[in-house]
């Protein structure tokens, strides 16, 4: 669904944004310039600055924030109608560690200058903990009215729990192979879910 | 297809690091180490300095000129037993690693249950990482320094590896297998809630055996290796 910001309903801000990434896809983030952006983007240097008074710095955050919110929706989109709590943690696992390893521009800026991008992306991790969490507060009640909950469950700290779980696995699935259905089934059913569900 | 986690394979993963684990019993920290490998008084004299001058001004900064300096020795000296920044900060951190794994199965030596263990290990990891000057510093001025460690390919790297160091404090309660998943699950936890605004959580006993006992520990308590499909 398109909604039209009122403050900027030309989507300046989008294209900004878009434009960035395209020049850190191209140039690496050292090497990106709000030149580089009024190039790419046709957008004026002032009204560049309007947009984002923090500039060079600011367009960066932002569309490390901005790419991160996209993965993140494509994630939900492709689980949303799971039919229960594992099946969406397996498939929402199998998906994020897949189209993470197939980022070439992730792969590519974490290869070449991951002391720029990683603490954005930690930053940017406070927000995006909180956002899983109360993307799963709906599965979790689902599970809890079907009576699939273990006796004495909070859903707000299972949220919480899983989101941890989930973040951390997406990024570093450790000695898990997450594209092995086999794998996941386990690692679900035990570490995510032995806790939460019956 | 029935590859089982055996932790000779847990460490096999991390076979890029300076120290790799033994099995489950061996003396945790310890084990693994090179015979002839055990430094003399100056080299942990020369790693203590490099500690002290990191906790003041940073990995960036820290120069071994400063480190001969605190260490009162010369460069010189510093240079035989560390041929560079990197291998004396690479042996830096494999020390402090081996000390916070030893510290962590230490504490979980009397524990009476699965669970009682897996907070003792994680409050005495989580109360070691907090402590750490040096690493303090660096997380709070330079984190991109640290964090290539923690994440990504990284992370799964210090995943294992922390992993294999940590399962003996629970092979008294599960069979190795499960020991492994549970100390790489504690470990990413831990991390979790220490990257986040939440870390301080895990200095709070009742939060942190909550947690243990309400999500982490109930699906790992198992009493026999299961023959299902998990990492090998």
């Amino acid at each position: 669904m398109v909604t039209v910001n009122m403050a900027d309903p030309l989507g300046v801000r989008a294209r900004l944004l878009e434009a960035t990434y395209t020049c850190v896809a191209r140039y690496g983030m050292a090497k990106t310039t709000v030149e580089d952006v009024v190039k790419v983007s046709g957008v004026s240097r002032a009204t560049i600055y309007r947009h984002f008074p923090g500039g060079r710095d600011e367009l960066l955050r932002e569309t490390v924030a901005w790419e991160l919110g996209r993965y993140f929706s494509q994630l939900g989109d492709h689980v949303r109608d799971a039919p229960d709590l594992a099946e969406l943690l397996r498939r929402g696992l199998q998906f994020a560690r897949r189209s993470l390893r197939e980022h070439e521009v992730l792969r590519k800026i974490l290869d070449t200058e991951p002391d720029r991008l990683l603490p954005l992306l930690s930053t940017e991790s406070t927000r995006t903990l909180p956002f899983i969490a109360s993307f799963l507060m709906p599965y979790l009640h689902r599970e809890e009215a079907a009576g699939r909950l273990r006796p004495g469950v909070d859903v707000e700290r299972a949220a919480d729990y899983l989101a941890r779980a989930v973040l951390s696995l997406i990024a570093s699935p450790g000695r898990w192979d997450l594209e092995d259905p086999d794998q996941l089934a386990v690692l679900v059913r035990d570490e995510l879910l032995g806790g939460i569900c019956t | 297809m029935g590859r089982h986690i055996d932790l000779r394979d847990g460490a096999g993963l991390v076979s890029a690091g300076p120290v790799s684990a033994g099995p489950a019993g061996d003396p945790p920290g310890r084990s693994g180490r090179p015979a002839g490998a055990v430094r003399d008084g100056t080299a942990e004299r020369v790693l203590d300095a490099a500690l002290a001058c990191v906790a003041r001004v940073g990995v960036t900064k820290t120069t071994l000129d400063d480190v001969a300096r605190a260490a009162g020795c010369s460069r010189a000296t510093v240079y035989r037993h560390f041929p560079g920044k990197q291998p004396l900060l690479a042996a830096a951190v494999a020390r402090e690693g081996d000390r916070l794994a030893a510290a962590a199965v230490a504490a979980a030596r009397d524990a009476a249950t699965l669970a009682d263990a897996a907070v003792a290990v994680l409050q005495a990891g989580a109360r070691g990482l907090a402590g750490h000057d040096a690493l303090g510093y660096v997380l709070a001025v330079e984190p991109e320094v640290v964090l290539p460690y923690v994440s990504f390919d990284g992370g799964s790297a210090l995943l294992a590896e922390a992993a294999a160091r940590l399962a003996p404090a629970f092979v008294r309660f599960v069979d190795a297998q499960h020991a492994l998943r549970l100390a790489e699950w504690l470990v990413r936890i831990g991390i979790s809630y220490l990257c986040s605004p939440e870390g301080d959580e895990l200095f709070d006993d009742a939060r942190v055996r909550a947690l243990v006992e309400d999500f982490v520990v109930p699906g790992l308590v198992r009493p026999a290796p299961s023959r299902e499909v998990v990492p090998s």
